[in-house]
């Protein structure tokens, strides 16, 4: 996968005949561009990354060609940590029970299992999916920084991380990945439309099985790697990545295939709270109070989507300065920089859908993303339109929804999310030192936010 | 709980008949006694005929106390069955002299090379304090973790105190059996060891939840399966919830070492899952890759959770061996028993259909002995019992041919085994529990 976007990248920088290693090197710039201010930073980027970028240099409110952008901030910061820090490394190539997923894999090529999917979208990942989870974990931790305890052994000199972080980047991966294979499972009930057709019901529930256990390899392998990291509070916290994972898909209702609905608008009654809920810093254990926020478009969201994604990246980013020695209060900044890195990539993908006038052939989008919460504050009379969903969220008419939708503020006060998370991460940072780590990290949110 | 063990003495009775020969001939023991104590006749005991090989009478009397009456004894001596040393308590109740204390205390000298049936104990009985609220911890800690009640259902659900619970309490068995060994029985550290068995069980609970997805089966343990009742996704969800609550009290137990013990469980458990999706290996490959998938699948759970309750206790690395190849080979012989039972047992006995492993497309030890007096079975495991007729076939035929009894042999062998190594800690009733334990495994029922 890597090779595939490494190739695509250099396509790119031949056909616009930038030189590979120009003026960029991240070491080079990383220094004069520490006392930049963000606009001038963006600037910056952009005079330097585009060859036509002459006249429209002074405007920074004009959006770049955005894949361009998001991938020389992402290659960028890989040069900084060392190598690319996908778990597709040799060792999981080369495992006999990879290899075993492989070719019973090709048994679903055809199939409608959405497994399938799933693969693919990780294996030929655009730019809707945030391909390297990893990557973030090893700049924070490159960003931070180790205490001066930790023995000489366990550092990688050349790349300034440790090697129990990289590990540490390569579980993260793994748990975000069986997470998504897990839910690629398909619910076969009887009661179900699915478990009744018969004509795919093999396929389905043989996709099950494969989904099921690769998942159950990836969770094992991490628990194994965990484990070695030989730091019990680490695993004390990744392992309420993976339960705050598993909650996040009990929230509210459902259809049949488990895909969420919002709740009935006034359902609940609760005044908005001053400051947004997060987990007990304190014990682990305890899970996200989400019942105090649900009723509340932003807040509810938030908390939907701190179990369904924040919650791994910052607590992953949280473990790794755990790792390294550093304190307890920069410890708390890399969580909260994970999280809201996380919300604000979040808000924008659940924005895209909105970005052009009219949804494309066979589109869809979440009915719990920003935008619908939003709208559906706006105008609760949408939700008749979303009731169709209850047996099937296939059954709703998202054409409708989405013209809706764009005649609302829903879509503005998703950017407007956006911006919030991305402010409060990129503030988050300044607790850190200026480094060409931390440098990237502003690369890649500044890209996400031109995306 | 107890019902595992009562069925194991009912069994020991009726399958007197069958293998009353071969246990004359392995223990040496008068099949009187074996019978006196099969049936539950205790006072068969009194005169104990072989005074070398059982604990000193005192202490035998007091466990007589706590069988010949009902489970409440064990809540009126909880001292007896916590203190670091149950035998010297028990002194305390015989009001015995200074005689039997010597007698006593040169017990572990006089201990005999052969092994020993000490019926009248029952695990789930000196275990009762460590087991007795054990499903309703687990329910606690399943519920502590979660804001979401239907989460939390489905994680509980085969937390109902309706399973057999024996991994905890070979757990426990070991655990104290250890400690005893090593002469350091703290509250604290039996508390960490049984919070390695809960792990066990909860670890066990999860593949069961995913092996319900998998497997498509609507009823396990006698009640409908949790993929009848809850949506798939759901219930991944849940197996991977108790997982990671699982690992947060383990890492909550700060030992470095244990934890390492523990992950190699969930590796084990997956690799032997994919050894049984596919069958490549070839005929002489099978029987290998039955025993690996069996270890992996079962066996692992028990000998690393066993293991980690030696490395937990500060044991040394002989000990912990000891502690894991026990757990091996009862697991092996647990599993070897339970593919036998697949054909022999109705289904109301095991709450699940019979014949259940070919009809999933297994080919476990029966119909592997099978294919030798049978060679027609070979291309049916070769294409998983899939075509029509295959399963009814195969079943006949393993009935026809000595895989049962083969397979009963091999789990014996383990059992046997396994008693062997329990010997090599210091006697103690938890260390007899372990002997009791390997009995149970093969004589059991369901």
């Amino acid at each position: 996968m890597y090779r595939a976007r490494g190739l695509r990248i250099i396509m790119q920088r031949l056909h616009q005949r930038i030189p590979v290693s120009g003026e960029l090197h991240p070491s080079a710039v990383a220094p004069a561009l520490k006392t930049f201010t963000s606009q001038q930073q963006q600037h910056h980027r952009w005079t330097s990354t585009s060859t036509a970028a002459g006249k429209q240099s002074a405007n920074v409110q004009v959006t770049p060609p955005p894949r361009h952008d998001w991938n020389r901030a992402v290659s960028e910061a890989e040069r900084i940590v060392g190598y690319p820090t996908s778990f597709l490394s040799l060792r999981w190539l080369l495992s006999d029970e990879i290899a075993n997923v492989a070719l019973h894999l090709r048994k679903l090529v055809g199939s409608a299992h959405p497994l399938m999917k799933t693969a693919k979208h990780l294996l030929y990942n655009g730019k809707n999916t945030m391909q390297a989870w990893g990557l973030i974990v090893l700049l924070v931790s490159k960003a931070a920084g180790h205490a001066p305890s930790v023995p000489d052994v366990e550092q990688d000199k050349s790349a300034g991380v440790l090697h129990s972080q990289r590990a540490l980047a390569e579980v993260t991966e793994m748990i975000r990945i069986s997470h998504l294979v897990h839910n690629s499972v398909v619910n076969l009930q009887s009661s179900t439309q699915a478990g009744q057709d018969g004509a795919t019901y093999d396929d389905m529930s043989f996709g099950n099985k494969i989904g099921l256990l690769t998942g159950d390899y990836l969770l094992g392998h991490s628990s194994a790697e965990l484990a070695n990291l030989r730091n019990q509070e680490v695993v004390e916290l990744i392992s309420s990545a993976v339960r705050d994972f598993s909650e996040s898909e009990f929230i509210g209702e459902r259809d049949e295939q488990n895909n969420p609905l919002p709740y009935k608008p006034g359902t609940f009654q609760r005044p908005s709270l001053s400051v947004g809920v997060d987990f007990n810093e304190h014990d682990v254990m305890t899970p996200m109070p989400i019942a105090q926020v649900l009723g509340n478009p932003e807040q509810e969201w938030e908390c939907r989507n701190i179990l369904n994604a924040g919650s791994l990246l910052g607590k992953s980013c949280q473990a790794s300065l755990k790792l390294a020695g550093q304190s307890e209060e920069l410890q708390r900044h890399a969580y909260r920089f994970g999280k809201h890195l996380a919300l604000a990539w979040q808000a924008c993908l659940d924005a895209e859908p909105f970005q052009c006038p009219t949804l494309p052939l066979d589109a869809t989008f979440s009915l719990v993303s920003a935008p619908v919460l939003f709208h559906l504050e706006h105008d609760p009379s949408i939700y008749a339109q979303l009731e169709a969903g209850k047996q099937s969220v296939d059954n709703i008419d998202y054409d409708k929804i989405h013209k809706a939708i764009l005649a609302g503020p829903a879509l503005a006060k998703t950017k407007e999310l956006q911006r919030k998370h991305t402010a409060a991460a990129l503030a988050v940072l300044q607790h850190f030192p200026a480094t060409d780590a931390r440098q990237a990290l502003e690369n890649i949110i500044l890209a996400m936010q031109d995306l | 709980m107890a019902c595992l063990s009562t069925s194991g003495r009912v069994v020991c009775g009726t399958r007197r008949q069958q293998t009353h020969k071969l246990l004359y001939q392995l223990f040496g023991t008068s099949s009187g006694s074996v019978s006196g104590s099969g049936v539950g006749s205790r006072p068969g005991y009194a005169g104990n005929p072989h005074p070398g090989l059982a604990l000193p009478k005192t202490q035998l009397q007091a466990q007589r106390l706590f069988h010949g009456l009902s489970f409440n004894i064990g809540k009126d001596y909880p001292d007896l069955m916590q203190s670091p040393h149950s035998c010297s308590h028990s002194l305390k109740y015989s009001q015995c002299s200074k005689t039997n204390l010597r007698q006593h205390s040169s017990v572990h000298t006089q201990q005999p090379a052969g092994p020993v049936r000490e019926f009248q104990i029952d695990p789930y009985i000196i275990l009762d304090d460590d087991l007795k609220y054990f499903y309703d911890d687990v329910r606690y800690l399943l519920k502590s973790g979660t804001s979401q009640p239907e989460l939390d259902t489905i994680a509980s659900y085969y937390f109902d105190g309706q399973g057999k619970a024996l991994r905890p309490m070979v757990t426990m068995l070991m655990a104290k059996a250890i400690n005893y060994h090593l002469n350091n029985e703290s509250h604290q550290l039996v508390h960490k060891q049984r919070q390695i068995a809960l792990f066990s069980e909860m670890v066990h609970s999860a593949s069961l939840v995913h092996d319900d997805v998998i497997d498509q089966s609507d009823f396990r343990r006698g009640k409908p399966s949790v993929n009848a009742l809850w949506n798939h996704k759901k219930v991944t969800m849940a197996g991977d919830y108790i997982l990671s609550i699982a690992s947060i009290m383990i890492a909550r137990l700060r030992s470095d070492d244990v934890t390492i013990v523990l992950s190699q469980i969930l590796t084990d458990l997956v690799q032997g899952e994919f050894m049984q999706l596919g069958s490549r290996e070839t005929e002489n490959e099978r029987f290998a890759h039955y025993l690996t998938k069996t270890y992996r699948k079962t066996a692992s759970l028990i000998a690393n959770a066993l293991k980690a309750t030696a490395v937990i206790a500060q044991a040394d690395d002989n000990v912990a061996e000891v502690a894991f190849q026990y757990g091996r080979n009862v697991g092996l012989a647990f599993q070897l028993v339970d593919d036998m039972l697949d054909f022999v047992s109705s289904s109301e006995q095991m709450g699940k259909p019979t014949a259940a492993d070919l009809k999933l497309g297994l080919a476990t030890a029966p119909v592997l002995f099978a294919c030798e007096k049978y060679p027609e079975l070979n291309p049916m495991v070769m294409r998983r019992f899939s075509e029509p007729g295959d399963v009814e076939r195969a079943f006949e035929l393993v009935h026809k041919s000595h895989g049962l009894e083969q397979t009963r042999f091999l789990a014996k062998k383990h059992c046997n085994e396994a008693i062997r190594l329990a010997q090599e800690l210091t006697e103690s009733p938890y260390q007899k529990g372990l002997q009791v334990v390997a009995d149970l495994v093969i004589n059991r029922m369901k």
